[in-house]
This record gives C-alpha cells, structure tokens and sequence, in this order.
C-alpha cells in the first residue's frame, strides 16, 4: 500500500523536475479518471465524490494546491500550477458530466413510477344518446328540407272526417279494414275522435289553411288496432309528405322520391315504383329500392324479388282537392307516407319491431 | 288470391315463365308476392289492391295478361244444351230490395247426382285453398274461382213454394247458415228467402236447410249482384267474412252473373248429369249503360308530365277493355297533344270512373319506369318546426347530461295512470282497446318512464338514466287535448367504482343539478316544496319557470318589452313515493321528473333573445366564505335574497359550499359554509371595502335571519 502521494510535499516525494511533475500528476488524473468510470448511484455517491477531489478542505485539489504548490521550488512552481489548473478542469468537467446523468438518471427512475398504464380505462361522464327513430326522423327530414320541404306538426287525436272522408275513405270503404282504427271513449253527445291511423290528416289540414304551392313533411306517431308481433305494433311513426302545385307531375314526383332513396339508403340504392291502390293518391304506387341485404341478387330478405318495398306514395287524387276547395283541373302534386320505424329496421337489420318500443338499454346505447 | 299458371294459359297464351311473369305483374300493378309449385301446377301469390275485385278469378287476372303483350282477351263462349221446359215456369224471383240487390238470377238444374267431384277438380280447389264438398258446391267455387264471380247453388226442392224473395230481414230474424252458426238478423242486412223464410245471407253466405246434399235431385242457382256498401256494412255487423263477401264488397261485375251462372250450369251437368231448364229467370233493377269516359293527351301530360304514344294509349285500354276511339278533330295526326279518346267504362272495371283512372290505366301497363325522374326547384323557404331549435338543445344537453332517449307507445294501464295523474284531469280514454294494458292515453309521461326503468331493472340493467320528449293526453271539457313533455328518469349510480373514482349514487342533488342544467337553456328553474301524490314527501317538488309568467307586450309602434307576472309551474320532480315504486317492483331509489316544453321552448327563445355580453372585470376577483350558523328550515334561498338584498353591485356570486349538522352545532340549527365572490368593474377592491362589505353581510344575516357567525 503506497501512501497518498498528495499527503506529502514534492520534496517529500523526491521530485526534483518537471517531468516528475507532469508524471505524478498524470498518476492523479489516471487514480480520478478510475474512481469515476462508473456513474455514482444517486446524488449522495456523486457528492461523496465531488467532496473527495474537490472538497475546500480534504479534497485532493485542495491538497494539491497545500502540500504541492505552495511548498513547490520556485522553478518547479509554474509546471505544478499549470498541471494543476489542468487537473482541477478535467475533475471539475467529469464531475458536472457525472451529475448531469445522476440527475437523469433520478428523473428517469421517477418518471417510470409515474407512468400511466394507456390501457386502463380512464374516467368516463356517462353520455346517452338519440332514439334510432329519433335518428331516422331527422335524416329524412334533413333530406327533405334540403329540397325546400317545411316541416309541420299535427294532433295524434283526429276526427274521422280529417282521418278518412276528406282522404276519400269514405265510411264503408274497404280501405278501412288495412287501417283499423282506436276510437276515444267521448262523452255522449261530443265529437267522435279517433287516433290517427296515418299522419295524412296533415295533408288536408295544410291544404286547407294554405293555397299552392305546398310543401311539406309532417312526422308523427301513428295508431292501428294491430296486434303487436315483430313488423306490427299498434303505434307507429310515419312522415307524410305533400307538395301541390301548378306544375307537378308524375316525373317530378319520381324524380323527388329517387332522390330520396339515394340519400337514405346511399347511392348505390335503385329505385322501383311499382303501381298500387290508396283512395288519396291516383295514380298509386308502391315504391321499392334494390335489396341491400343482397344487392339485387334475391334473398330471404327480399323474398328473393330483389326489391324491398319501402313506403307507398302517388299523385293526390283530385277528388281530396274537393274537400279543401283546390282547383283540380289547375293544381296537381304528389304525397307519401314514409314508415320510420320500417325504414329504421331495414337501415340497422333490427329483425322485431317491439326493441323499439322496449327502450332497453342494451338497445339504446348501440346507436349513439 | 292464389292463380294457377295452367289455369291462365286456358284463356290467354302466356308469353312468360312464371318467374318472368310475376315480374311483369307485379310493375303493371298485380302484385305478385311469390311463385310456389302445388299438384296443380306453379302457382302466383297476388296480393291484391283492395280496386281490382276483377281480379279475384283466372279470368280476370287473364286479362292484364293479355294487355302486358297488347293484346284483347279472347271472350269466353259458354256451351249449355237447355232443356224444352223453361227455368221460368218452375221458378219465380222478386227483388223486394232493388237498393241492397241489383241483379238476381236464377237457373234451374234438374235431376242432378250429387257425387263427390273428379280428381282434376279437386286438385285444382285443394291447390287454391278451397276444400272440395261436392260436385254441384264444387262447380260453384271453381266457377268463381276462373270468372270472380261468387254464386250460390239451393237445393230447389227445399224451397218453400220454389220460388225466391231478395228482401230486407226482419228485425231479430233468425238463419242458420252453412257453417253451422245460428245468427240473428237485422233489417239492414239482405236476405235471400224463399216463400216462407231467409234461406241465405245476400251475397255472404247460404243457409244450411236449403244446403245442397247428397240427396239432392234438382239446384236453383243464384249468380246475383250485391251493392258493395250494403254487404260491407252487413259482413262488418254479422263478424262473417266469406269469399263471396270479399268479391261483393269491393264491387262485383253485376254483367258477369248471366254468364257465370250459364258456366256453372254447363259444368255441373258436366260434373253431375241432369239437364238445365230453358232461359234464367232474371231480375235486373242495377242494369244501365255502361259509363262515357275521355281521355286527352293534355291531360295525361298535366299529370304525368311525359306522353305516352296513340298507338300505346290505344292498344293498353283496347287490351283492358276500355273501347277507347279517337275523338279529336285531329284525329289524323298521330301523337297530338290534342288528341281525345271517347271510351267507355266495363263492367267489371267499377273503380275506374275518371279521366284520372283512365291516365293510371294506361301508365301503369306503359310502363313507369319509362317515365323520367326530374326534380323540381322550390319556390319557397322550407322550414323547420318552429320549436326544431330549442328541442334540439335540449335533446343534445340531456344527452350529454348521460340520459338515453326513450320512445314508449302512449297507450297504457289505466290504473298505472291514476298513480301519476293529477287531480283533476280527465284521461283519454280508448273506447275499443287491444287491451287493458293499452286502454287508455297516457295522461303523463312519468307512467312511460316507470315502465321503462322497471324492464331495464328486471334485466339486470341497475344504472339508468332515460328521457323521453313526448306528449300527454287528456279530455278538456270533453274535447282531446295533447300536451309536449319532457320526461326523464334516473336511478343507480350517479357514478361507478373505478381505477380512479369511487362510486357514488345517484340522488336527489343529482337530479337537481341536471334540472338545472337543463332549465338554464330557458332562463332558469325555479322550485317550491309542493309534493304530488306521486313522489316522495321529502324530496321531491315542483318545478316552475320565470319567463313561462312572462308576457311579451307590444306598444303598438313596433316596440315590445316583456311584463313578469310571477313564476308558473312547469313540472315536478323527485324521488318516486315508496307506495308507487312497489307497484311497479322497483327496489332502489328512482328519481322522475317532467315538465310541460311548450313554456319551455318559448322559455328557451326569450333566454336566447335576452343573451348579451358581460364584460369581464380587469380586475381581481376575492373569495370570501362565511360559516354561518342558522336556524333548521332556513333556506339557502333566503340567504342569497337576504345577502341580494344589500344590493351590493361588486358581488359577483353566493354559492353554498359546506352543509352539517351535529357536533358543535347546538340542536336546531345547522352551519352552513356560504362563499362570496366580490369582484368590481372599476378598481381592485381594498381591505377595507372587503371588511365594510363583509360586516354588512354579517349583520343584516344576522337581523333577518337570526344567523351567527361559527368561530373557526
């Protein structure tokens, strides 16, 4: 074990040149150079370090500067002040580099404590949702106002004047059995009132407040005395729809309800009008759109017809005209009668009716 | 209707495989819903528009068959070898009711072997739906099965006096028909009787004592006409639907009974030996000329907007039977928009009485794919609901308040009703109801509501928060009223254990809070503590709405200003009474709240109107709290106005922020933390001003409520 070379003068050590000095400070530096290869553990080991080699009053610079220099002879003074000055930069520059990466070091241990787990959940404020018929009321309606359509709303209770006669469905027409009817319990002597089987009565009372041009959709419930199985339910929701003018035809007609389809089913979709019987619209039609569930091909979904029929629709028969005092040899138009809820189920493949109707919300929260 | 593809091509050539041919139905307007083999051949499923009765036979059906490739149906010829002896002079028929019957036949068949009918008959009823009975009975249906036509077929010798009388019954006269059902009879319903008594049912169904049978010799056969109101009307009063019904109600071809029956008797002496007397007896009040129509090309392209060519337009109505002419003087000229056709009504056509029919007839077999799709440009703003705006606010904040939306069918219990109805409304009831559940309209939705929480509870569903907009229903003086609500209902937890939250559940605050979350969008809820028999005596009240009590007021010169005459209550809210909750099986708190959205969405557009900027203060704002010690039942309310009531302008807010009771707190009274934020447009405020405010406060808590200051 050899002593501490900086525990003794240089006279001590026998030096005598400079190149004893450089030599014995080169010793030095290699002793530091060794105690620092490796990163102290924290703070505390690099500052027992930092005191050993620079601390004021036992570190070896200090000791250096005590026992070397100041006792050095004169001529061997300027070399041990300038290898000293070299020494004590080289400590100082390791030990800011050292400090440096003990702190990054610390900073990184304590920052992988604080690391968030990205897959844990993290605190949702619960957030409810829209009704699919809700959903399905206001994408027809923005198709339609996009074509000028106003919006307007009616009584769900009716009088059977403004539900059938002023339709044409006249008391003893056959039409009624396909729209069996609630009555309201009324007091004896009271105007019979009825639950609306469809949201037409709008039609008339429209007309009868407003000359032409029309332009409206009316949304709704609606009632019929069918029992509830998964296509039936006795309450349902329709938008109706009515445009009268001087100059509606067939074609704007069509042309209004292909529109329609393309924007509700996408644009893709065909459209079919296939004609039928209602006693308000003449001529009638049904219309159909292309099966999406097998674009066309035929499946059990479209009773492997390739079409889907979707609502029914046709130009007003002149004989409701009567009934609100249109001209019908000057004014012609069209009206439908949209199922939401028909239509709801065929968009989202929803196989009974009654989920919506149930308000489960297992249903509910699957159409945010 | 089921038809026979082998049926048709007897009276048509069919051009089309069946597939291809329920195609072409279908877009010329017979709805063809399915193709399905059967021991008779293929066979079409039509679904038929209640317009086209003359649909309901192969005939009928022949003829749209005929006019897909333009081309008239070849008419029918009926061989029948007559006996010397004429029906005439061994029957006799009177029409006591020309209104309710237009055309009675009669024919007379005689020596008939009444025998089990051939296996070619019986596979072609059987294949339709129609079971065999016997060769005579099974003539009848087969024969309106092919023409439409329904017929009835009497065993002639059970005819009192052999003849028939069409009359009105008689009040409480009674029949026994086929089906074994004795009914009782009013004068609005036609009936066929014989000299003594009613032997069948007009155009609905036979009686069972004249019924043929096995030991039947000799048939009077009935092919008669019906008025279509009449037979409605009766088949609705007796619960008695029938193929001869259906037929008769959506108007019969009253042309056609002469030659069914002629038909029929040639098949039953086909079927069943026997010979047919001379002649029918024929009784015809209905009968008259068959009804002018025109068509005008002008007219097709008001309605259509596209033309059709004259040689199409010609060829689709010869082909339906229309007879049309060209009736224009320019009638040389081909495709004129002047162009008239003069045509006349068939008789089995009934529905089509307008030029408008007419336009439809031709179309549909035109083809309407072939004409062009064009949109037209509105001539007017469109517009929403004037209410769309506020609705929609409100719909998006209670989503994101965390409520599902709900849509319930109104039509509910009315003894559930009664639980939440307040006094004095009259329900709306439902006079003919499905059934008890869904006998009455709602006169709340909170009714609604409850169900829907109790089906989400009985599924395992705990933590639920629901809404509905909607209406309620109710009588108002007799006349219907409809109401728009908003309804909503909650109960679980207000929020669930976490990684990083603690649960907690959902109260009586939390309702309130979402309340008033809701009401800011229309200036603010208001609450009083009056309790409805429905909810919870201590928490639970009434929910009011300062601008529903305003008044919008106009001086006439295009100025208005707004006159507050007081809240008014809007809804209620609260924790469900015990009592109702265990009528509905809930068993955890359920709060439900509703408010009526007429004063609300008007609420909703004055708050909007009224909104102007505050400018934000420069200057810092100071909080200072104040632990006050109060007497129980001291509102929070009344220390806010008392505070108010300073009129203080560099108060900026009074917020409750602590409540307890207990130790330290002598009994009946309550401490109560209450924080002031005073904040002053022009200045920071100094301590002095700070300690001149807050000593003010202090004492007028003091004088006006008896408060104290709690020493920290």
């Amino acid at each position: 074990m050899t002593t501490d070379p900086t525990t003794q003068t240089l006279d001590q050590r026998g030096v005598t040149d400079d190149s004893q000095v450089e030599a014995l400070f080169q010793e030095v530096r290699q002793q530091f150079d060794k105690q620092t290869i490796n990163l102290p553990d924290d703070e505390i080991g690099w500052r027992m370090k930092r005191d050993a080699w620079l601390g004021r009053k036992a570190g070896v610079v200090t000791r250096i500067t005590e026992n070397w220099l100041k006792t050095a002879a004169p001529r061997l003074r300027p070399t041990v002040g300038r290898c000293l000055n070299d020494l004590r930069s080289h400590v100082e520059e390791r030990l800011e580099q050292l400090h440096a990466a003990v702190v990054a070091a610390a900073g990184s241990a304590a920052l992988a404590r604080e690391r968030v787990d990205l897959s844990l959940p993290g605190v949702t404020r619960p957030i409810g949702s829209r009704h699919l018929v809700q959903q399905t009321f206001e994408e027809i309606e923005r198709i339609f106002l996009s074509l000028g359509f106003t919006v307007v709303e009616g009584p769900e209770i009716e009088t059977p004047y403004y539900n059938f006669e002023a339709l044409n469905i006249p008391e003893h027409h056959p039409a009624r059995d396909t729209m069996d009817t609630f009555y309201l319990d009324v007091p004896p002597g009271s105007q019979p009132h009825l639950l609306r089987t469809h949201t037409s009565p709008m039609q008339v009372h429209t007309m009868e407040k407003q000359r032409p041009p029309v332009r409206i959709i009316v949304p709704g419930k609606v009632y019929r005395r069918d029992n509830p199985d998964a296509t039936h339910s006795y309450m349902f929701h329709q938008v109706e729809g009515l445009a009268v003018d001087t100059d509606i035809t067939f074609c704007e007609f069509k042309g209004t309800v292909e529109y329609f389809v393309r924007e509700f089913l996408g644009s893709a979709a065909k459209t079919r009008l296939r004609p039928s019987y209602f006693p308000f619209t003449e001529p009638s039609v049904e219309v159909d759109a292309s099966c999406f569930a097998c674009m066309g091909r035929g499946c059990r979904l479209c009773k492997f017809s390739g079409w889907i029929e979707l609502f029914g629709a046709g130009m007003v028969d002149p004989a409701v005209y009567g009934f609100v005092h249109y001209d019908a040899t000057r004014v012609s138009g069209y009206a439908f009668g949209l199922g939401v809820d028909r239509l709801s189920q065929l968009k989202y493949g929803i196989d009974n009716l009654q989920l919506f109707f149930e308000n489960d919300v297992r249903f509910l929260r699957q159409f945010p | 209707m089921k038809i026979l593809y082998d049926w048709l091509k007897e009276f048509v050539a069919v051009p089309f495989a069946p597939g291809e041919l329920r195609e072409r139905l279908s877009l010329a307007g017979i709805a063809v819903e399915g193709v399905s083999e059967t021991p008779a051949g293929p066979s079409l499923d039509l679904d038929l528009t209640i317009n086209r009765p003359d649909c309901l036979g192969h005939y009928g059906v022949a003829r749209e068959v005929a006019a897909l490739g333009r081309s008239e149906l070849p008419p029918l010829s009926v061989g029948l070898r007559e006996s010397s002896d004429s029906a005439a002079s061994v029957t006799d028929v009177e029409i006591a009711s020309p209104d309710l019957c237009g055309r009675f036949t009669a024919r007379v068949l005689r020596g008939v072997e009444v025998q089990p009918s051939p296996d070619w008959l019986r596979k072609r009823l059987e294949a339709l739906g129609q079971a065999s009975i016997n060769n005579v009975v099974d003539a009848t249906n087969y024969v309106m099965l092919e023409l439409g036509h329904a017929m009835h077929a009497f065993d002639l010798d059970r005819l009192a006096e052999r003849r028939i009388v069409v009359r009105r019954a008689r009040a409480g006269e009674k029949i026994r028909t086929l089906d074994g059902v004795e009914r009782t009879l009013s004068p609005e319903i036609c009936v066929i009787a014989d000299a003594a008594r009613a032997v069948g049912i007009g155009g609905i169904m036979g009686g069972a004592e004249t019924e043929i049978g096995f030991s039947t010799h000799n048939v009077l056969l009935e092919s008669a006409w019906f008025d279509p109101v009449s037979i409605r009307r009766s088949s609705k009063a007796l619960g008695l639907r029938t193929e001869a019904s259906t037929r008769f109600e959506r108007g019969a071809d009253p042309e056609m009974a002469e030659l069914a029956s002629r038909r029929c008797a040639a098949l039953i002496c086909e079927l069943a030996g026997g010979e047919a007397l001379a002649g029918v007896v024929d009784v015809y009040p209905a009968r008259r000329e068959p009804l002018p129509l025109d068509l005008s090309r002008k007219e097709l392209l008001r309605v259509m907007g596209a033309s059709v060519p004259d040689a199409e337009i010609e060829a689709i109505l010869g082909a339906l039977g229309f007879a049309p002419r060209r009736a224009d003087k320019t009638s040389g000229s081909p495709d004129s928009p002047l162009a008239t056709w003069r045509c006349r009504q068939p008789s089995w056509r009934q529905d089509v009485t307008r030029e408008v029919d007419l336009i439809e007839e031709v179309a549909r077999h035109y083809g309407l794919e072939k004409f062009p799709p064009r949109l037209h440009p509105a001539k007017q703003p469109a517009a929403r609901l004037p209410h769309a705006e506020a609705e929609d606010r409100l719909r998006e904040r209670l989503i994101g308040l965390g409520y599902h939306e709900i849509v319930s069918i109104p039509l509910v219990n009315e003894a559930e009703d009664a639980l939440f109805r307040p006094a004095g409304v009259t329900p709306a009831r439902v006079a003919n109801p499905l059934a008890e559940d869904a006998s009455l309209l709602r006169s709340t939705g909170l009714v609604s509501m409850a169900h829907a929480l109790a089906w989400n509870l009985n599924r395992g569903q705990h933590n639920l928060r629901l809404f509905e907009i909607g209406r309620a229903y109710r009588l108002q003086s007799g006349a219907p009223d409809e109401i728009r609500i908003a309804t909503i209902g909650a109960t679980g937890m207000a929020s669930e254990q976490g990684v990083a939250e603690s649960a907690r559940e959902y109260g009586f605050a939390d309702l309130k809070g979402d309340l008033d979350q809701i009401g800011n969008l229309a200036g603010g809820f208001d609450w009083n503590a009056e309790t409805l028999a429905w909810q919870h005596p201590a928490r639970a009240g009434r929910i009011l709405l300062a601008n529903a009590g305003l008044r919008r007021m106009e001086d006439g010169k295009g100025g208005q200003w707004f006159v507050t005459v007081g809240n008014t209550v809007v809804g209620s809210a609260g924790e469900l009474a015990p009592r109702v909750a265990d009528k509905f099986k809930l068993r955890q708190g359920v709060f439900l709240a509703e408010w009526a959205l007429d004063p609300f969405y008007e609420g909703y557009g004055l708050a909007r109107d009224d909104r102007k900027y505050q400018p934000i203060s420069r200057f810092p704002a100071v909080e200072r709290d104040f632990s006050l010690i109060l007497s129980e039942g001291t509102s929070f309310a009344s220390v806010r106005e008392t505070i108010a009531a300073l009129g203080i302008p560099e108060i900026f807010s009074i917020e409750a922020v602590d409540l307890f009771r207990g130790t330290n707190i002598p009994p009946g009274k309550f401490s109560l933390l209450v924080r002031i934020t005073f904040q002053s447009q022009e200045a920071t405020l100094t301590e002095a001003q700070l300690t001149d405010f807050s000593s003010r406060i202090i004492s007028a808590l003091e004088r006006k409520l008896g408060a104290t200051l709690r020493s920290v």
